[in-house]
């Protein structure tokens, strides 16, 4: 991602000036589909929408010999609050997008691509679109592409306001035009997909690294980063930040520095009083856990996917949340619980059942009618949600509570005993 | 066959696919609700885990493919826990009003509740209300607090009677079975089969509602006369133990619904709405007075006149009714088989509305025996040979105006017809339900029935009539 | 809607053939956009034109948080409710479009003019907080831009 915003830097002719298509010319002319697979292996490029699973891993579960239809679909349903990096990506550079997403059908023996955006990104989805006619326009997609042999058409898929159909499998149902449940595994999307047939679904973001992998080689992607976790990573950091926004972060680099160097710090000079590290549905921290309470903070960890996991967090969908001294962390479940209830898509019985629950306490506890084991009930209920759920939704909204109440108890038990907030319910930082 | 182990017990997949299969064809009890052997496999329950032994995964067993070798638990720590979790997420908004709710003894959530719970309700926030009598349809009422969303009738609806009908609106604990919008399960003529699946007290019949408890009741096999692939059925009636006083023999003996009876040569789990009616078809008003041209006569005068009408007639034509049991057309056969020009009459065609034939179950021919019938008597269409003199009539579908003038009429039926009375001799028959039997459906399969129920006084069975009939004097010394 | 049938004939020319179910929710969503919400005769059109059950439409209607059975008022406020944007201010926004409005989130004015709604996350979590009107995002709002706003709209 390395060139300047400007007024035209979306355009295919600014994309071409800055090397664009160039990796997918190369490629048709010169490589294999599964010399693209390999070289991404060897990259060892991770997903960037949460999991963080090896990208050139989850490519190799399509078989290129299987005779039938394999389908590619981009995740851009970008519902994990706190996190607008894909949106970035759609608005600033969506070429960098279409020829990944190209090199990608290339290697996958995929006809037919997809681009899933979500119903409310309005703007992104018109430069997106737009972008896609350049790209028809210029013969990057349709029949025998650049005169190769290969044919790819892409189908930009708008969504309508449901956040579960960033989870992949129900972004399939949604495809499909039935309800967007999610599904059971077995089977593997690999191996039955969107119409029942293999399918890969990839982050935005991950997929925009293929074009300069492929153009680069994968040494040097590796050269970036750390040796577990190669490459950039975008960054959306939001909340209690005095520079908010996308920043293009190397893996490895000290969380301390970012936040207080490049971002500005805490508004207002305050503390940091703890940190969302990717997205809601990542474990929170304190600030002192996450050694970002200053810029050289000695304990500060590194931005990398080993490092956090180690403290039994996540980068997660790269949203990250910063939160000053001073605010109240009851409120701020409670805005995450409404959200997973209102977000469950009903279907299997301890997320339906579990979210509207955990809701209903976290509401009576802000409307100062807690009870002392509300809080064991909360656990409970998360517990309850751990590995029994048919998608991830539930599982989050149990690891988020667990962590917040792990991290906070002490407001939590306040404000069940007094019946108000420490904070005075405060979520700005004015 | 490869080998799994389920509780360190080592047990043959015998060819089946998960985990969950395997166990309950062993009789390893694992809880289950949304799961169904005639059903895709839902997953949503989430109350049928099982652990890996040594790892602590635990997964869902319905959709867990069996590996040869592979090492399950089905009663662990955590399974125990979980399956405690997964029913105290269900009882957050269930009603529990078991006291008002049809299903209470066959209910699988009390089932579960009392083996694997017995926790109350965690919490003492109000619960969530919603509609408690959806009209679902003429037959078919919906609480939607009761019901679980397991998505058993919707599967039901959309991948075995196809109706399309049922399905989940809105999401999270506001999500709701409903049906299409401008549809009703009217439509489907096998809707009731979803009162059978619907694993609590959601989806009623109306028909039986606040009938009787079940554990009152007891099945008595059978197979129901509607058409000719003859599905075999549970036709429930009160236990002799628990029969009141206040009624008298002929109430206490009423079937009170019809469920149906699992066949894999036949109808599988199901039974299309005609048959969960076949009770009430059985209540129609019954002859119980024989008759000589309408005069009321003891059973044993009409059977001597109708001896004597036999022995005169020169030209006797016989319609054998194809509703018979194989056992009474064997006795016709035997007894009388010489004695007539027999024909194979169909007692029952499809009524106003009615499916005449679809490929689930339902088949044109409206009658149980027609095969048997017709392997005996043959496949001739009715045609009276100019001289007849005699027409034993049996069964239904007569067409009285179209017998042959001037031919005696020798009528036996079940069902109280003002034919009845122009008959030279009538005799009243016994019913499926007065006695033992069978059936012999369109692709050969032979199914039996059991009496539920006394017979009338007054009232003979064909198959001990039929002899009578065929010998040359009564009572010889 | 059968006047948009042409538009959604075309949008075939880039789907792999055999799966017209996979145009249910892109119709929707276009169906909505011209009459602004879906009507019956609309949902009626589709069974016919994609050839599926009625009840499929039913149920992926009552699962999409943006698609609507009725009619709303002529401009749709819809206001962030989420993390980034509570702790940048929205609580306030939505107190200030409920005093100037007259009206709770859920609810339209009297003249049909404006409806008000919460959301959640927009995506627009470093520009916080945001308005979407009419599907369009407004950010880095504050009461004065938010004023502005409103005056804008006619």
């Amino acid at each position: 991602m390395d060139f300047e915003v400007t007024p035209t830097s979306h355009t295919l002719a600014a994309y071409r000036a800055r090397g664009g298509y160039q990796a997918l010319e190369k490629a048709l002319r010169e490589l294999k589909p599964a010399e693209v697979t390999q070289t991404v292996m060897d990259s060892g490029l991770q997903g960037r929408g949460g999991a963080a699973f090896p990208a050139g891993r989850k490519w190799q579960g399509i078989n290129l010999d299987d005779g039938l239809p394999h389908y590619l679909i981009a995740n851009a349903d970008e519902g994990e609050p706190g996190t607008f990096k894909d949106r970035w990506v759609l608005e600033n550079t969506p070429h960098t997008l279409l020829e990944s997403m190209l090199l990608a059908s290339y290697a996958l023996g995929v006809r037919h691509s997809f681009i899933y955006i979500r119903g409310e990104y309005d703007h992104p989805w018109r430069r997106l679109a737009a972008a896609v006619e350049e790209a028809y326009a210029a013969g990057y997609f349709g029949a025998s592409i650049l005169g190769s042999g290969f044919s790819s058409d892409l189908f930009v898929f708008r969504g309508a306001g449901a956040y579960v159909c960033g989870e992949a499998s129900s972004l399939l149902g949604s495809i499909e035009g039935t309800r967007a449940y999610p599904r059971n595994r077995p089977p593997r999307m690999t191996v039955r997909g969107l119409y029942q047939l293999p399918t890969i679904v990839n982050n935005v973001e991950t997929l925009s690294n293929i074009a300069w992998i492929m153009r680069n080689g994968p040494q040097a992607f590796r050269e970036i980063g750390t040796p577990k976790s190669p490459g950039t990573r975008l960054i959306s950091i939001s909340g209690h930040v005095v520079r908010p926004g996308v920043y293009e972060v190397e893996l490895g680099y000290p969380w301390g520095k970012f936040v207080h160097e490049d971002c500005g710090g805490v508004a207002g000079g305050r503390a940091v009083k703890a940190v969302i590290p990717g997205g809601i549905s990542s474990q929170i921290l304190t600030g002192k856990a996450a050694g970002i309470m200053t810029a050289n903070d000695p304990d500060g960890l590194l931005l990398a996917h080993e490092a956090l996991a180690a403290i039994g967090s996540s980068m997660g969908s790269g949203g990250m949340i910063l939160i000053a001294e001073g605010t109240c962390m009851v409120r701020l479940l409670q805005i995450m619980l409404r959200f997973y209830h209102h977000e469950s898509c009903g279907q299997c019985t301890p997320c339906r059942d579990g979210m509207g629950w955990m809701h209903r306490v976290i509401d009576r506890i802000v409307n100062g009618q807690g009870r002392p084991e509300d809080i064991e009930t909360l656990y409970q209920i998360s517990r309850a949600n751990d590995g029994t759920t048919i998608c991830g939704l539930g599982d989050a909204a149990g690891y988020a509570a667990t962590a917040i109440l792990d991290n906070f108890r002490d407001e939590f038990e306040y404000f069940i005993e007094h019946k108000r907030s420490m904070h005075e319910g405060r979520l700005e930082c004015l | 066959m490869p080998v799994i182990f389920i509780n360190g017990q080592e047990v043959d997949t015998l060819g089946h696919d998960t985990v969950l299969k395997v166990a309950l064809a062993h009789g390893f009890h694992i809880p289950h609700f949304c799961w169904h052997p005639a059903l895709s496999v839902a997953g949503n329950c989430r109350i049928c885990m099982v652990e890996l032994e040594g790892d602590g995964w635990t997964d869902i067993a319905c959709n867990m493919p069996v590996k040869a070798g592979m090492r399950v638990l089905t009663d662990s720590d955590a399974v125990r826990a979980q399956r405690k979790a997964m029913l105290q997420f269900i009882l957050l908004n269930h009603p529990v009003d078991c006291g008002i709710c049809d299903k209470a003894g066959e209910c699988a959530l009390q089932d579960y509740h009392y083996e694997h719970s017995g926790a109350p309700r965690q919490t003492p926030d109000p619960k969530l209300h919603t509609t408690k009598f959806f009209n679902l349809s003429s037959r078919i009422v919906l609480d939607n607090e009761r019901c679980i969303l397991c998505s058993r009738c919707v599967r039901f609806t959309r991948e075995i009677s196809k109706s399309n009908v049922l399905g989940i609106e809105n999401r999270a604990d506001h999500s709701l079975l409903r049906p299409a919008e401008g549809h009703s399960l009217d439509e489907d003529p096998y809707s009731d089969n979803v009162i059978d699946l619907c694993p609590v007290g959601a989806l009623l019949s109306r028909d039986f509602m606040y009938q009787a408890r079940v554990w009152y009741l007891e099945p008595a096999p059978s197979v129901c006369p509607g058409c000719e692939r003859g599905c075999t059925v549970n036709l429930w009636r009160r236990k002799p133990e628990w029969r009141l006083k206040t009624l008298d023999a002929r109430q206490n003996e009423r079937i009170l619904r019809v469920t149906p009876l699992e066949n894999p040569a036949v109808n599988d789990y199901w039974i299309c709405n005609w048959g969960r009616d076949m009770a009430k078809w059985l209540e129609r008003p019954r002859a119980e007075q024989a008759m000589l041209k309408g005069r009321a006569v003891a059973i044993d005068e009409a059977v001597e006149a109708a001896r004597a009408l036999i022995q005169a007639a020169q030209r006797p034509v016989a319609l054998v009714s194809s509703a018979a049991s194989n056992e009474e057309l064997e006795a016709f056969k035997a007894s009388l088989g010489d004695v007539f020009d027999t024909f194979v009459k169909s007692d029952r065609v499809a009524a106003d509305g009615e499916v005449i034939a679809d490929e689930l179950l339902i088949r044109a021919d409206k009658n149980p025996n027609t095969r048997a019938a017709q392997a005996l008597f043959g496949t001739r269409p009715v045609i009276f040979p100019e001289d007849t003199d005699l027409v034993l009539a049996w069964g239904e579908g007569v067409e009285f105006g179209e017998l042959p003038r001037g031919a005696k009429i020798l009528f036996m039926g079940a069902w109280l017809l003002p034919e009845n009375g122009s008959a030279d001799v009538f005799i009243p028959l016994s019913i499926q339900t007065e006695r033992r039997g069978h059936y012999t459906n369109f692709e050969g399969v032979v199914s039996g029935f059991e009496p539920v129920h006394e017979r009338p006084a007054g009232v003979a069975d064909a198959e001990t009539l039929l002899p009578r009939l065929a010998s040359s004097s009564e009572g010889a010394a | 809607m059968r006047h948009l049938i042409p538009e959604f004939d075309r949008l075939k020319a880039r789907l792999p053939p055999g799966h017209d179910a996979t145009l249910l929710v892109p119709c929707l969503n276009r169906i909505q956009e011209d009459r602004g919400f879906i009507a019956e005769q609309d949902i009626a059109g589709l069974v016919e034109y994609l050839g599926v059950p009625r009840i499929q439409i039913d149920e992926v209607l009552s699962f999409y948080g943006m698609m609507r059975r009725k009619p709303i008022g002529r401009w749709h406020l819809e206001c962030c409710r989420n993390v980034s944007c509570s702790m940048r201010g929205s609580e306030r926004l939505l107190e200030q479009l409920a005093g100037r409005l007259g009206i709770k989130p859920g609810e339209t004015t009297e003249d049909g003019r404006y409806t008000l709604s919460t959301v959640e996350c927009l995506g627009s979590c470093g520009t916080a907080p945001v308005l979407m009107v009419n599907g369009i995002h407004h950010e880095n709002l504050d009461p004065a831009a938010v004023d502005a706003l409103l005056e804008g709209l006619d």
